[in-house]
């Protein structure tokens, strides 16, 4: 490797891992707590994929399990390959300021290629370490399983890199051509995540019923069949478990290695004919932009503001993404969660707390779409000189930044709402006060995040001018809305609980006259502390937002 | 037109002022240069003024009002263009005119005038209608003054609005600014180009670490063919001086 290519890839390395640069004591902490979450989330996977893994076996289809668990990492690491050759390889920015350098476009290339397969392989090994490991164990196949394991994933991690190549200029090309569809972008995305949800929902009911019962198999005679079937087909993934069990090794090696090179000759065709016209075509930026054909209007300042901010976020996939995919996606996830939620409490301590699970399970997705709300002033970037040199107040501005968030959640919730109640979830008195105590609870917490975000803004932003990164703010709201899920939920659950089964405490009294008093909890009880507890958290947020507001934002000097 | 009485402004953290007992009086129908090495206060200055920076003391009043006191009033009679040319990328040139006409209550009648006059002067009208990221850096920097200039305000402030823009885009910005003033109201910019302030001020204000040092007529004979030995007389340091006598000595 020549010093050049050597300091390139040095450069790109430094560049990926800044955030981690060990500087200063706070640096050396940020990155034990990186390595110890890390740690916490393998172990997390590992016994999730020992659970599931066990499930199959119980089933009598531990082979199959392994074939959809290297089906579904190959094709994350295919997806993750793709978008990561197109930043690393076609992004235009870094690219113009390597080419500034005395250097080659060859060995920014060869650097930057080699950069994405050291990144390739130990994306593959660390997301397949705790799966392999759990198959070991449960499938009890011992050293030589281990030892078979890592051609197929120097196979798999081959494979992926050059077919990533292949892809990344094609999808490149559909993606800017898309780019602008935003509502198709939405839609799209919105019934992805959703497909997504639903299919992780029904595995986890799946672990669910049986870590319940570990002598029943969750697994019906057709749905066996299905499955087996299914796993035949799933090529190539199918070939790669076939070479860790042993299985057919004469048609999965040849198989394997053909797609290598095949591969390979295709990767080397498309750089060579379209790398460079890709680059100097600078598809990534140009493609991106749209035109608009509209006439002059004039709108109610209230109205124009509430537009622009709309425009900013549905304008943007990433935003989008962030924000209205969720809120659109959260009634079927808050269905989904409440059925297994349901089921699970129905079995333990009964329908008591049935109401107060719900409860849990939708102000945790509120927060998650409220904390949007945390990069509010940030997402102005450079120009957030517009919000002070413009002739409207600092309320209205933020006012109808308020509203957006307000809107969107309010429809939200109202759909979740509506959607428990057709259901038969919960009743109709109680779909409309959890309606009210989760939007109450929701307002609550997107003041709380535009508040933050008003005294820490975080200015940013890179690209195309968009918050990537969270801010502190972002995460102190998320873990606000966390803290007040689960309080809410909990104390929801308990007063449910004590106030079905007819729980009563004696009052002491003295004259021997009379009966003794009771106190009976009855359900009533649960509504009126829920409601007095949130409304005082909501009073709160206002006035937390609301007090020396104004000298906040007047201090902030972007 | 502008008024700035012995501004202070300190930025936190910071020991001494980044601009100190600045004053300043602007008279409707001029084009007032503000001159001043990088990180003189120029930018500073022009932040306070358009309440972007609040300041320590003093005042500032546009048109008879205070931009701490009756800011939004203060801030319908005035327009910016910023030295970053920063807009909202995402809006089609259009829809950002129309955004900032709509907070300046600008009617219907008189935004499609001005729109079209000026998308014209400018010569945006094929790409008004794409979105501001497709933008070149004079395209953004242009439509950044058309939305300043959208409501037609009395006073119009632009921070070195000539940097990186080619010949062309410079002289139709020079030519609206004329425009502007002849129409009876102020420009206010902000620039390190000492030709261009002769050429085209009526007066022009030198500063230097925070202090307003000069303002210099440009009227009177003389003074414009003199504005960059003022300059630099003003703004020289000590080793300035040292590197010109060295030079003189070397011949």
């Amino acid at each position: 490797m020549n010093g050049n290519i050597r300091t390139l890839l040095r450069l790109e390395i430094k560049n990926r891992f800044s955030a981690y640069s060990l500087t200063d004591y706070k640096s050396y902490f940020k990155l034990l707590f990186t390595l110890a979450l890390v740690g916490v989330i393998f172990y997390a996977i590992y016994w999730v994929a020992g659970l599931f893994f066990d499930m199959f076996l119980t089933g009598g289809m531990l082979y199959e399990a392994l074939v959809l668990v290297v089906t579904a990492i190959f094709l994350f690491m295919l997806f993750t390959g793709i978008s990561s050759t197109i930043k690393v390889l076609y992004y235009k920015g870094d690219n113009e300021i390597l080419m500034r350098y005395p250097v080659s476009g060859a060995e920014v290339f060869i650097s930057k290629t080699l950069f994405l397969f050291l990144n390739q392989f130990f994306i593959t090994a660390i997301v397949m370490a705790p799966f392999l490991w759990a198959y070991g164990e449960v499938s009890e196949l011992g050293v030589s399983f281990y030892a078979k394991i890592p051609v197929p994933i120097l196979l798999m991690v081959f494979i992926n890199f050059f077919l990533s190549n292949i892809l990344a200029i094609p999808i490149m090309h559909l993606t800017n051509r898309i780019r602008n569809k935003f509502v198709l972008i939405i839609i799209g995305l919105a019934l992805l995540v959703t497909a997504a949800f639903a299919l992780y929902m029904t595995i986890f009911n799946g672990m669910v019923t049986y870590m319940n019962d570990t002598e029943f198999s969750v697994f019906s005679d057709d749905m066996v069949e299905v499955i087996e079937g299914v796993c035949k087909w799933l090529i190539p993934s199918r070939y790669f478990a076939d070479i860790m069990v042993g299985k057919e090794l004469y048609v999965a090696y040849p198989a394997l290695i053909g797609l290598t090179g095949l591969s390979l000759i295709g990767m080397i065709l498309i750089i060579y004919f379209l790398y460079a016209e890709t680059l100097l075509k600078n598809v990534e930026v140009e493609g991106s932009a749209f035109k608009h054909v509209t006439r002059n209007r004039r709108r109610p300042i209230f109205i124009t503001l509430l537009r622009k901010e709309f425009l900013q976020v549905f304008r943007s996939v990433n935003y989008s993404f962030q924000y209205f995919v969720l809120a659109c996606a959260m009634p079927v996830m808050v269905y989904f969660c409440n059925e297994i939620t349901g089921r699970l409490g129905k079995d333990q301590v009964g329908e008591q707390i049935a109401l107060g699970m719900t409860m849990l399970v939708m102000l945790i997705f509120a927060t998650v779409i409220t904390s949007f709300a945390a990069t509010s002033t940030s997402r102005e970037g450079d120009n957030f000189y517009h919000t002070k040199v413009a002739p409207v107040s600092i309320r209205t501005q933020l006012f109808a930044k308020f509203t957006m968030f307000l809107l969107v959640s309010v429809a939200a919730n109202a759909v979740c709402a509506v959607v428990l109640y057709y259901t038969k979830q919960v009743g109709l008195e109680d779909a409309l006060w959890l309606f009210a105590m989760v939007e109450l609870a929701a307002i609550g917490e997107t003041l709380i995040a535009m508040r933050m975000d008003i005294a820490h803004p975080y200015f940013n932003l890179s690209g195309e001018g968009e918050v990537v990164n969270n801010n502190a703010s972002t995460t102190l709201a998320v873990g606000m809305g966390f803290a007040v899920a689960v309080v809410v939920g909990i104390i929801c659950m308990f007063l449910g609980y004590l106030g079905n089964t007819g729980f009563s405490i004696e009052l002491p009294y003295t004259d021997a006259n009379y009966e003794p008093m009771k106190l009976a909890f009855t359900t009533d009880i649960m509504y009126y502390v829920v409601t007095a507890m949130v409304v005082i958290f909501f009073v709160g947020a206002v006035l937390g937002y609301t007090i020396g507001l104004k000298k906040a934002y007047n201090k902030i000097a972007k | 037109m502008l008024e700035i009485s012995h501004l202070y402004k300190k930025y936190l953290n910071s020991e001494r002022f980044s601009v100190e007992d600045l004053s300043l009086s602007l008279k409707p129908g001029e084009i007032f240069g503000f001159l001043g090495q990088n990180g003189a206060g120029k930018s500073t200055t022009i932040k306070c003024l358009t309440g972007i920076y609040p300041f320590n003391s003093g005042t500032i009043t546009i048109c008879g009002y205070d931009i701490q006191k009756d800011p939004i009033n203060a801030k319908l009679n005035m327009g910016y263009v910023p030295d970053n040319h920063s807009v909202y990328e995402k809006l089609t040139g259009r829809e950002y005119v129309n955004y900032t006409a709509d907070l300046y209550k600008v009617s219907k009648r008189d935004r499609n005038d001005r729109f079209d006059r000026y998308v014209s002067q400018f010569k945006l009208t094929k790409a008004v209608d794409s979105q501001i990221k497709s933008y070149s850096h004079g395209m953004k920097q242009k439509i950044c003054i058309i939305a300043a200039l959208i409501h037609n305000p009395r006073l119009w402030v632009l921070d070195e609005p000539m940097m990186g823009l080619d010949h062309q885009s410079m002289a139709e910005i020079l030519k609206r600014m004329d425009d502007h003033c002849a129409e009876g109201n102020t420009v206010f910019f902000s620039s390190h180009n000492l030709d261009l302030v002769a050429k085209i001020c009526d007066r022009a204000a030198i500063i230097r670490d925070g202090k307003l040092q000069d303002v210099i007529d440009l009227h009177i004979k003389g003074n414009k063919e003199t504005l960059e030995k003022r300059f630099c007389e003003i703004t020289a340091t000590e080793q300035d001086i040292i590197n010109e006598r060295t030079l003189l000595r070397r011949g």
